[in-house]
């Protein structure tokens, strides 16, 4: 089978590339070349590159690895192109600013395609590039999804995990998006590795707590979409949430922090949101409350100190 | 050319249907001695301590079968299960009167015959024709919607009719109005406790109903059920689902939809697909609004007794009993447009629009080809359970939004949602048991009441030109002060004790329960007090109602802001 991967950039590209390990031959969306998407081990599939949507949509199951600031323009023009056969799944952190919606939100939104999931979990574009042993989650409702992405990615380097709970999947991805800033912040200011812990444990609760109020499973944030992928930031100096958290600690503005961090954060557009979505919810969300005040600048220990209260 | 309707020919291929659905339901039983047993749990659990004879005899059955099934070979137990699928197969098989059709609704509304004579029931059937012109009923039930798209859409394709429920009167109002708009009489699965009421069980049983037993637990059941409905879909029976699995014990809209039986659906599209038939199935999510209902108060009691979950049979309330009936009958024909159903915008069974050349369009209008949604990667059309299911719960949530945009309000509604925010402001705290706690009457002065349901009145004007609600032709064009004269009219003489009460000084509020009834109409709106759980993921955000008249507590207006905005 052919898949299309939608989105040149690192993360698209890597995707490509982990799918042709697979023997499974790629379709991808891109103005640059193949290279970088071709596996040169043997047996591998075929990257082709396709420059229009009529032709993408060739391919049934399709991948978005788009930003998350064009991905309704790009699901509108495609959608032109697709129907109720397609399989969409995308690869992309975030939720819309204005109302929370999630991108498979958008994409049913946009498309004529029912048949949705998405990509999550600590798997890196470096690790998927080089052929490093990883894992990877897709989460969709239909079990035609998972598992076609289970066909098409599955291989002895990437191991593939799925889980119904898309809308779960898809919120933990992107509150992950904001712990990580806090998880910079933390280690650049000094915070021990006990502290650290105890405000990641906090985090991850408060997280869970968030989720169940958007209406999906709370348990999935305790699992690869979330704990999992948060673990990895830990351990990652370039990721971009870590960059920016890292900058504020050193007493940067909010704009030089992001500046620094070159890809776009979108976390930070998120949180002002998300904090009106705790307050309507009455979701006790200490964690999101301190991330916004550090993100206007308050003191770390002024901080500290609210969230360790009572 | 309604005749046309498979439903007129439905008795002649009826022992066809059984046969095909007994036939599918024990092909697909995969392990017969595991359904077997499955039956007899359910069923001697369900009969122990049963006191009629017959029952008991029927739990002896059981045990006996219980205890033989390991000891029987395949082939016995493969021959016990199609018996016991026939057995339940000719049960839920309804029948088809052509000619009570014909007496019901040309000549008369049938609710309205039903109702007010009952005992004339037998004689009518014999001489149909010695039969007065009510057309009393005329501008009594309103029926509203897309009705000429509609006529057009049944030639086409399937209907299926999934409206909001109420009362018990909702499947015979629901009957009257499809023939009021020209469309073909729709089969419908009625419980079976319905059918103990005389009057009810005459006309349901021949206008195409048929018959699902509630007390019946188990997978075998359920099964034939299920297979029934599909077989009937794919023969291209229009048919009658509430979604809603039960009456609204709390009278506001439904949040959470049972569509097992018409989520088979899905499969009898694929299925008609493979045979080489596009056949389209179309869902019309509909409304049924009653200025008062029949059995209100049996209703909101259960919602706020603890026993609302088990008391999912009620078996005796007001529909059980022939006065309350015709007192309820004769306050509706009193009063000009009391019922009204209104048919929402059709939608695919994938909640795709359906416009008016019957094709499916998606959300940025354009056209799809259904047939695609069970299609694979490869392009064929295949069955998957799973899939069908997750198509089926995604369509419930679109069953809902549109509930809320095709609800319509009435005078009861408006005048009950402001009586009972009187009520919560002197609680001074949002919890519904500490505002109904009984306490001295209240007595709204008639001026303020008036100008707070017109202001309430504005807001839903407002909500209706977004379409996010209907309101009712009286409400559109009344003051503030006639809704309240309509609501107390409405109110007085049917529910056995006073709803609200007329008094020199004002409007004294009298029974806040079944004004907590009437007000839960709004609640999905954010119009209202909402003690109705909690609303679906994706329902947009309620927008409080600013309190005009009184002062809230501290306390209370804190947790007004927490819940209820």
């Amino acid at each position: 089978m052919q898949i299309g991967v939608i989105g040149g950039g690192a993360w698209g590209v890597a995707l490509a590339k982990a799918a042709t390990r697979t023997g499974t031959d790629v379709l991808l969306y891109s103005r640059r070349g193949t290279e970088g998407a071709q596996s040169s081990a043997p047996g591998a599939g075929k990257v082709e590159i396709a420059h229009t949507y009529p032709e993408m949509a060739k391919a049934k199951l399709l991948v978005l690895a788009v930003p998350s600031n064009v991905v309704r323009q790009v699901a509108r023009s495609l959608g032109d192109h697709l129907d109720g056969a397609h399989l969409v799944v995308h690869g992309i952190r975030g939720l819309a600013t204005d109302d929370l919606s999630t991108i498979s939100d958008i994409l049913r939104d946009e498309t004529p395609v029912r048949r949705l999931g998405a990509l999550g979990g600590p798997v890196q574009a470096s690790e998927l590039d080089r052929g490093f042993p990883s894992a990877l989650i897709v989460g969709s409702r239909f079990g035609e999804v998972t598992s076609a992405v289970k066909k098409a990615f599955h291989s002895k380097s990437l191991r593939v995990y799925t889980t119904p709970d898309l809308r779960g999947l898809e919120w933990a991805s992107a509150l992950v998006g904001i712990l990580s800033i806090g998880v910079g912040f933390g280690k650049e200011s000094g915070a021990g590795p006990g502290l650290i812990a105890a405000l990641i444990s906090q985090g991850v609760d408060e997280a869970a707590r968030i989720i169940a109020a958007a209406g999906a499973e709370p348990s999935t944030m305790f699992g690869l979409a979330g704990y999992g992928d948060l673990l990895a930031s830990i351990s990652l100096e370039d990721r971009p949430e870590v960059v920016v958290g890292r900058a504020l600690a050193r007493g940067k503005s909010l704009e030089e922090a992001v500046a620094e961090a070159k890809l776009r954060v979108e976390a930070i557009e998120l949180l002002p949101r998300l904090i009106r979505f705790t307050k309507e919810k009455d979701v006790n969300a200490p964690g999101v409350d301190a991330l916004v005040r550090l993100l206007q600048g308050a003191k770390p220990e002024m901080v500290l100190a609210r969230l360790f209260a009572g | 050319m309604k005749d046309d309707a498979p439903i007129f020919g439905f008795n002649a291929r009826r022992e066809e249907i059984v046969r095909e659905v007994v036939g599918r339901v024990v092909e697909s039983t995969k392990d017969p001695l595991y359904t077997l047993n499955d039956a007899a749990y359910w069923e001697t659990k369900r009969l122990e301590g049963a006191r009629r004879k017959k029952d008991q005899e029927k739990l002896g059955d059981w045990q006996r079968l219980a205890r033989n099934l390991v000891r029987m070979t395949e082939h016995e137990r493969k021959a016990k299960l199609t018996d016991l699928a026939s057995e339940y197969g000719w049960d839920v098989a309804g029948n088809f009167n052509p000619r009570v059709y014909d007496i019901s609704t040309r000549l008369l509304p049938p609710l309205v015959t039903a109702l007010l004579a009952p005992h004339k029931l037998l004689e009518l059937a014999r001489h149909p024709t010695d039969l007065t012109d009510l057309s009393a009923l005329e501008g009594k039930v309103v029926v509203e919607g897309p009705t000429e798209q509609l006529r057009s859409l049944a030639k086409r394709g399937v209907m299926v009719y999934v409206p909001t429920h109420l009362s018990n009167m909702d499947s015979i109002v629901f009957g009257y109005a499809l023939e009021r708009a020209g469309l073909p009489p729709a089969t419908y699965g009625a419980g079976k406790n319905l059918f103990t009421n005389p009057v009810l069980s005459f006309f349901m049983h021949n206008l195409g109903a048929y018959r699902v037993d509630r007390r019946l637990r188990h997978s075998l059941y359920k099964d034939v059920l299920k297979t029934y409905s599909g077989v009937l879909l794919e023969r291209g029976y229009h048919s009658l689902f509430f979604p809603g699995g039960t009456r609204s014990r709390s009278g506001g809209l439904e949040r959470k939809l049972k569509l097992g039986l018409a989520g088979t659906a899905v499969e009898a599209y694929a299925r008609n697909l493979m045979a080489g038939k596009d056949k389209r199935i179309y869902f019309v999510p509909s409304t049924i609004n009653y200025l008062i209902t029949l059995e209100a108060e049996t209703l909101i009691n259960d919602f706020l007794s603890e026993a609302g979950k088990a008391r999912f049979i009620i078996e005796d309330d007001e529909s059980t009993r022939l006065g309350r009936m015709s007192t309820f009958a004769r306050k509706l024909l009193g009063m000009d447009s009391s019922v009204i159903v209104r048919f929402g915008a059709p939608i695919d069974p994938f909640g795709n629009v359906v416009e008016a050349d019957g094709e499916s369009y998606d959300r940025r209008g354009r056209r799809v080809d259904p047939s695609t949604y069970v299609r694979d990667t490869s392009g064929k059309v295949v069955l998957d359970a799973a899939r069908d299911a997750q198509y089926t719960r995604e369509l419930g949530e679109e069953i809902c939004r549109a509930y809320e945009r095709e609800t319509v309000i009435l005078s009861t509604h408006v005048v009950a949602s402001a009586c009972f925010d009187v009520l919560r402001r002197a609680a001074g705290r949002d919890d519904l048991f500490t505002i109904m706690r009984p306490r001295d009457t209240i007595v709204i002065p008639r001026d303020e009441l008036a100008s707070d349901v017109r202001r309430r009145k504005e807001e839903l004007t407002l909500m209706e030109q977004r379409g996010e609600i209907c309101l009712g032709e009286f409400v559109r064009s009344a003051s503030g002060g006639d809704m309240v004269e309509r609501a107390l009219r409405a109110f007085a003489g049917y529910h056995s004790h006073p709803v609200l009460e007329a008094r020199r000084d004002g409007i004294a509020i009298r029974d806040p329960k079944l004004l907590f009834y009437y007000q839960n109409r709004l609640a999905s709106h954010g119009l209202a007090f909402d003690a109705l759980g909690p609303r679906p993921p994706g329902a947009p955000p309620r927008r409080g109602l600013t309190s005009a008249t009184g002062s809230v507590s501290g306390e209370g207006q804190a947790s007004a802001a927490a819940g209820g905005e």
